[in-house]
């Protein structure tokens, strides 16, 4: 009876566990794939830091207006794994971003693609971001 | 009262604080160090409880597996409690203003008085049924209350990824 119990237990558990991992660290719980943007504008501020990345980049708008956006990257490891480094970036350099906004902060978004001033591009996203090919 | 903020900006600031936060290898590896001493503890702690709710175990003298389990139980607590303050220490503003992070923390003191209630009063008066596969009302309550209190802080833990509520 007992035994039977734990197994049902487990048997919960494992279906359970199986949820979070389809929407893995939740690209799907705070942006919008159907949203993709490409930002043009001065990077004001990196933050390299772990576990994720931050970009924090002035965009002037069309009616002239600057947006301020904050750009969610992945973290250190990875970057460096795609070639990135610390170094190439300079706050107030010119940069391109293609990424995906916020679905509740129009002014966040999740970075994929990073095109520097020199014409170097980077994959720049997260695990578990669309399946758009930027990571190829 | 004096805000502790400005205590753990000077923390955040620190040279190896900062290093350890753009770590390429050093963050990982302390993650998950954390990570793998949380399994190792709550993993036994949740033997003992199972003994104590009446799970498994009730064949076995309850001082026995308390003898065997606790060595190994605080052989998980100290390297995940050592890791989680250093990983507290390399980003503490980003904790300071998380709501799951302040869950966890009051979980974590619950889950410890429990610990510390049952191991300094309720076992101590074990002996009486410590073959019985039936613990004392008392003890099945430590038992439930340890079990459901460490899931919570393991799942607060984890969400502590997911800032919902900036």
């Amino acid at each position: 009876m007992k035994t039977k119990i734990l197994l049902v237990l487990l048997a919960a558990g494992a279906l359970w566990s199986v949820r979070p991992a389809q929407a893995h660290h939740a690209f799907a719980a705070e942006y919008d794939e159907k949203k993709p943007v490409t930002l043009t504008g001065i990077v004001t501020k990196v933050q390299w830091v772990n576990p994720h990345g931050w970009i924090y980049m002035d965009v002037k708008q069309p009616d002239g207006k600057v947006k301020h956006w904050t750009i969610e990257t992945a973290g250190p490891s990875q970057l460096s794994r795609h070639g990135l480094k610390k170094a190439d970036f300079t706050d107030g350099m010119s940069a391109v971003v293609k990424a995906y906004q916020g679905l509740k902060d129009p002014a966040l978004a999740n970075g994929r693609t990073l095109v520097l001033a020199d014409g170097r591009s980077f994959y720049v996203g997260s695990v578990g971001g669309p399946n758009d090919g930027a990571d190829r | 009262m004096p805000s502790i903020v400005p205590a753990l900006e000077w923390l955040e600031g620190l040279a190896w604080t900062t290093a350890i936060r753009e770590s390429v290898w050093g963050y990982p590896m302390i993650e998950t160090a954390h990570v793998a001493s949380i399994v190792a503890f709550a993993g036994l702690v949740i033997m003992m409880d199972l003994r104590l709710v009446g799970l498994a175990f009730t064949h076995a003298p309850l001082a026995q597996i308390q003898r065997r389990l606790f060595p190994w139980q605080i052989a998980g607590l100290v390297p995940s409690t050592a890791t989680g303050l250093l990983l507290c220490c390399i980003d503490p503003m980003r904790y300071y203003g998380n709501v799951f992070f302040r869950v966890k923390l009051v979980l974590l003191a619950l889950a410890g008085l429990n610990a510390l209630a049952f191991h300094l009063k309720t076992y101590r008066r074990a002996e009486r049924w410590d073959e019985d596969p039936q613990a004392t009302a008392t003890a099945r309550l430590a038992g439930a209350v340890s079990l459901l209190l460490w899931s919570a802080t393991i799942v607060s833990g984890r969400l502590i990824a997911y800032n919902w509520f900036k």
